[in-house]
């Protein structure tokens, strides 16, 4: 779509730290595309797609939500927890949205697993299939959350 | 204008040498600016301020300003970013806007009186384990005037690890009378870009910028009581409110519902009781969610929106004001419009 950031602008914003510290790359050198494609073929293998996951994610953050950073059950194993920090996130794929800075903690009750993630992250996912690059504080295994929260 | 127009080599967007005249909110601000460059960077020169997130990468949106004439046709990438009615409207986004020729322009008027302001940090204060107050004594300009309730964009510099200066808003917690001081409560966010530098970084004596002030969210006029409603970094703008109540010798009755998930989240609670001291009509009353079993809390017990509905009965002349998370602003709003009150009377600051 003309007008729309080129995939080398997008990278250009997320490598540096405008939004959030260290960028959105870590130490991946993989162009942004190979990221999220390699990604997306985890996600094939185990069946499972990134909206099941964005939506599994939104779902455990919407129970945890009316608790204002108090730790709840959220069935099926797994407690979670919502940490808020004031003001918004913009998305650096430049589709105009803002994302609040709530952070989801899900811990898995039986072994202690514990995963987080932002806002932010799944939006990431739902719209773009990005998982963040290796070594990113916020990056997501999609193996990883397929098991915790697919349950597979 | 005066202009000559030229072809950049390896470009295709045609160079304009000269100046243009840029006119604000018909003729309240009118100044010439070099052709050729954005016009958020032509306003900053000039000490005006609209707030942008992203650089001037055309990403936040945030810097958007109507046209009134001039100005050519939007870019792709506003025509990509902009709403048809925004579009319709003439609005364009300053960051993306090259100046080409003559321009008239509005803007919010409140960002007429935001500058530009050199500062030190004074002192540095751990509050709880994730907040802190920073102290900033203001060196050039010497003095902000500020309503409470608003808030600065803080410039932070480049820092060992991170690529690209940026800015980041704070709510102001100072007294406004104390016109050389700003003083912030900042909490640490998880790999946030400005907090890893306050944190890790910032140390006394050391040089900052700001920008401001910035927002309409503020204590009205009136008589109505009032219930503050706050938790976290959200007492700053509370705090200087209740400064300026002070400095007015309110009568207002006045409560303050301060929510923390455990008893080391409650902070100020020596100030606060000073504000008690010092607001004949003033009660604060902190709420803690966890209290551990060693804890000797004897307060309120429970999350900030049990409080609510326990303690507050909304009468007709009650005002709310509301700052901290979007998850705590959102179940509060909730329970307050349950008890009957109605949208007018509640304000919010979400920081967003």
């Amino acid at each position: 779509m003309p007008g729309a950031p080129t995939m080398r602008q997008i990278e250009e914003l997320m490598r540096c730290d405008r939004i959030v510290a260290g960028g959105f790359f870590g130490n991946d050198i993989r162009p942004l595309e190979e990221i999220v494609q390699a990604d997306a073929a985890t996600l094939k293998a185990l069946k499972a797609t990134s909206d099941q996951l964005a939506q599994r994610m939104k779902a455990l953050r919407d129970l945890g939500l009316p608790y204002l950073g108090n730790t709840v059950a959220a069935g099926e194993g797994l407690e979670v927890r919502i940490d808020e920090n004031r003001g918004t996130l913009i998305c650096p794929f430049g589709d105009g949205t803002r994302h609040f800075k709530t952070i989801t903690h899900c811990r898995r009750l039986a072994d202690g697993r514990q995963r987080r993630w932002s806002d932010l992250n799944i939006h990431l996912i739902e719209a773009h299939g990005f998982f963040e690059g290796q070594g990113c504080a916020f990056r997501l295994e999609p193996a990883d959350l397929v098991e915790l929260l697919l349950l597979r | 204008m005066s202009e000559t127009v030229q072809e950049w080599a390896g470009d295709v967007r045609p160079a304009v040498v000269g100046t243009c005249q840029v006119d604000v909110n018909r003729s309240t601000r009118r100044f010439a600016a070099q052709a050729g460059q954005p016009l958020l960077k032509a306003l900053e020169r000039q000490n005006i301020f609209i707030p942008s997130a992203c650089g001037g990468r055309g990403i936040c949106r945030q810097c958007k300003v109507k046209v009134l004439q001039g100005g050519g046709a939007p870019s792709p990438v506003e025509i990509n970013r902009l709403s048809p009615a925004d579009l319709e409207a003439g609005v364009r986004l300053a960051c993306q806007l090259q100046l080409q020729q003559d321009l008239q322009i509005e803007i919010d008027p409140e960002l007429l009186t935001i500058r530009d302001y050199a500062a030190v940090v004074q002192e540095i204060t751990t509050l709880t384990h994730d907040i802190r107050r920073f102290q900033l004594r203001l060196i050039e300009p010497k003095m902000l005037r500020f309503r409470p309730g608003q808030y600065m964009q803080l410039y932070v510099p480049i820092y060992p690890g991170s690529s690209d200066p940026i800015n980041r808003s704070y709510s102001i917690a100072s007294d406004p009378v104390r016109a050389n001081r700003v003083d912030f409560i900042i909490r640490r966010v998880l790999n946030g870009t400005s907090t890893t530098f306050c944190f890790d970084y910032l140390r006394s004596a050391d040089a900052l910028h700001l920008s401001g002030p910035y927002g309409d969210f503020r204590l009205s006029d009136g008589a109505s009581d009032i219930l503050f409603i706050a938790g976290g970094s959200g007492m700053a703008p509370i705090q200087s409110m209740l400064h300026q109540m002070k400095n007015t010798h309110s009568q207002r009755k006045t409560t303050f519902l301060f929510g923390g998930n455990t008893v080391r989240d409650i902070f100020m609670l020596e100030e606060m009781r000073q504000f008690e001291k010092d607001l004949p009509n003033f009660r604060f009353i902190p709420i803690v969610a966890n209290v551990d079993a060693g804890d000797t809390w004897t307060g309120e017990r429970g999350l900030v929106t049990e409080a609510v509905k326990r303690l507050v009965q909304p009468g007709p002349a009650l005002e709310a004001y509301l700052c901290g998370s979007p998850g705590m602003i959102d179940a509060t709003v909730a329970v307050l419009a349950r008890k009957g009150m109605s949208d007018e009377r509640i304000f919010f600051d979400k920081f967003s």
